[in-house]
């Protein structure tokens, strides 16, 4: 950790004489490793090593797990040629990918796709607008946080998808429903990650601020929001990913679009490259929505690598 | 101390008149009194040093001195004022740094600058004045994750040093470093004191630093906390090592003595489980 830099006191010996200006320069001139790795900050020349060090890094990360996914491609594409599992169930891949480009050039697997992602983004988008400040104020007001806290944790504790007749039943099976439903659903992980963002906040960094004469709206602003910021991206991913698995979910048991409805009608009807089809869409597209939030999570979290 | 520093040394900066801090220990209607009837006097521009055995309530002083909670009775002046409360007039430097992660060594030292409501170049310029004195010339950018213990907590007396305060109150800041560290920064302290004039109490529990950095030693007792002595500790010359001169020796066994009854009691208050 940065605790090995304590043991070279460079910079402190340096300073503690006037004139002789303890800079970059001199600890870059170091031989300490670790100053040039931890160093994003200044001196541009190892800044920009380490970054094409850490691309060439990330290209070999990428190649290993690309590698494995060829070879599950691999299999899929053998096992059924072999007949060592039934192509009837299991078509090779590549059929269901000729399949695929059959549905998305007669324009239906847009039409499903789309369906799709407006109710899931709506569903998401709502929750973390209403979710983050209810989140917010419940951390913050400790007496509001003790009163909703059993409610809370009897609702962490039954699944969404329990739920899902209650939303038919009230809502009916049109947009507005599956809409509420995965907004439901993305709520949870968005409103208990806010509140766990904002109660676990480190107590001496309140009181630090406090000692400086911050009232509470500024110490609400400057110190626990920045601090929860992490924690409440952690539970946007998380709303992400549910908000695709619970959709899905709900247009199985009840539409007349979406890429759920296209799986699970492909299926009853016998069109089984169409529900591979279907399945290879949302696998894709629930892989890029998550490598987007993980993205977005790293660069709101820097900070918190220790 | 030297003679300037002596002559500098001005009339009462901080006083605390007979402070009692009781806590109420929770879920009962038991109570706990920390300190009891503490009297000090620290005068403007002195370095006060606090030494105690652990438990004795010697944070619980420095937060009623920060304004950060109310003395159950008495009262501490400042400037003759009573303290209701915290204000940029002290700045407290922890143990832990306390910097704020996600802030840069420069956006951290702003922070006071901010609560001050100092306009954001004016605010850029002295972050970097303050970083420079604490030697960080060049560290601006650093998050505190990529800075050594030593930095931290360079960073976080910039950050005090940085909204001017008179009074800088310091809870065992120097803990946690390594011997070489902490002594560096002991020396820079020292002259970042002699430069700026503040009138500073620092917390420690180490005998030596007590001795080393501060005009006077006050000693506290064990729990209930009350000052038990104030030792004034002057030397005829600070050249060379002070460590090892005689003089040092002589302060530093008269403190180990007054210190080790009262160890001692906190040890038997621990083991009896009332502590
Ligand atoms: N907020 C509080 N509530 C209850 N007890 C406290 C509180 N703060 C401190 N204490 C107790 O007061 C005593 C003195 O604590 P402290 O001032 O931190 O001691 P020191 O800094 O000298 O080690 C300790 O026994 C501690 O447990
Ligand atoms: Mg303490």
């Amino acid at each position: 950790m940065a605790d090995t830099l304590t043991s070279g006191p460079v910079p402190s010996r340096t300073a503690a004489r006037p004139g002789t200006a303890a800079g970059p320069g001199v600890t870059a001139g170091r031989p300490a490793p670790d100053t040039a790795v931890t160093a994003p900050a200044r001196g541009a020349a190892p800044s920009r090593r380490s970054r094409a060090a850490r691309r060439l890094r990330a290209a070999g990360g990428l190649g290993k797990r690309s590698l494995a996914v060829g070879l599950l491609l691999a299999l899929w594409e053998v096992l059924p040629r072999t007949g060592v599992v039934d192509r009837v169930f299991l078509p090779p891949v590549s059929e269901d990918l000729v399949a695929w480009y059959g549905l998305l050039r007669s324009g239906e697997l847009l039409d499903h796709t789309q369906a799709s992602l407006v109710r899931s983004l709506a569903g998401f988008g709502l929750a973390i607008v209403a979710a983050i400040p209810l989140g917010l104020l419940i951390g913050w007001y400790k007496p509001v946080a003790e009163f909703v806290s059993p409610v809370l944790e009897l609702f962490r504790n039954t699944s969404p998808v329990a739920l899902l007749p209650v939303f038919t039943l009230i809502l009916g099976i049109g947009e507005t429903s599956k809409v509420a439903f995965v907004f439901y659903a993305c709520s949870w992980p968005i409103l208990l990650n806010t509140i766990s963002g904002v109660k676990t906040v480190d107590p001496l960094l309140i009181k630090s601020a406090r000692s400086m004469g911050l009232s509470s709206i500024r110490l609400f602003q400057k110190v626990l929001l920045p601090a929860a910021v992490p924690t409440i991206f952690t539970g946007i991913r998380l709303a992400g990913a549910y908000s695709i698995l619970v959709l899905l979910f709900a247009e199985m048991v009840g539409a007349k679009a979406g890429l759920g409805y296209l799986i699970n009608a492909a299926q009853s009807s016998f069109r089984i490259y169409d529900m591979y089809a279907g399945i290879i869409t949302i696998s894709v597209i629930g892989l890029l929505f998550n490598q987007l939030l993980v993205h977005l999570e790293r660069r709101f979290s820097t900070w918190r690598t220790t | 101390m030297t003679a300037s520093s002596e002559s500098r040394t001005g009339g009462t900066k901080i006083g605390i008149r007979g402070v009692s801090k009781v806590f109420q220990v929770r879920d009962s209607a038991e109570v706990f009194t920390a300190i009891e009837d503490v009297t000090l006097d620290v005068r403007e521009g002195e370095f006060l040093t606090l030494v105690g055995p652990s438990g004795c309530g010697k944070s619980t002083l420095l937060d009623l001195v920060a304004g950060l909670a109310a003395p159950t009775s008495g009262e501490i002046l400042l400037d003759g004022t009573r303290i209701t409360g915290p204000g940029l007039d002290r700045g407290i430097v922890f143990q832990q740094y306390a910097l704020f992660p996600w802030r840069t060594a420069l956006a951290n030292i702003e922070f006071g600058l901010e609560a001050k409501g100092v306009a954001k170049k004016e605010r850029a310029e002295k972050a970097r004045h303050y970083l420079d004195l604490v030697g960080l010339t060049g560290f601006d950018q650093r998050y505190p994750h990529e800075l050594s213990g030593g930095m931290r907590q360079r960073v976080a007396i910039a950050r005090s040093l940085a909204f001017d305060p008179d009074v800088l109150l310091m809870d065992e800041p120097f803990a946690a470093l390594d011997a070489q560290t902490r002594e560096s920064l002991q020396e820079e302290l020292l002259s970042i004191w002699e430069k700026t004039g503040k009138t500073i109490i620092f917390i420690t529990h180490g005998i030596d630093e007590a001795v080393y950095l501060g005009q006077r030693v006050a000693v506290m007792t064990s729990r209930p906390g009350r000052i038990k002595q104030v030792i004034g500790v002057e030397f005829d010359t600070r050249e060379g090592d002070l460590r090892a001169d005689p003089a040092f020796g002589e302060y530093r066994h008269q403190l180990w003595t007054l210190l080790r009854d009262e160890v001692a009691a906190a040890r038997a208050q621990e083991v009896a489980g009332v502590g």
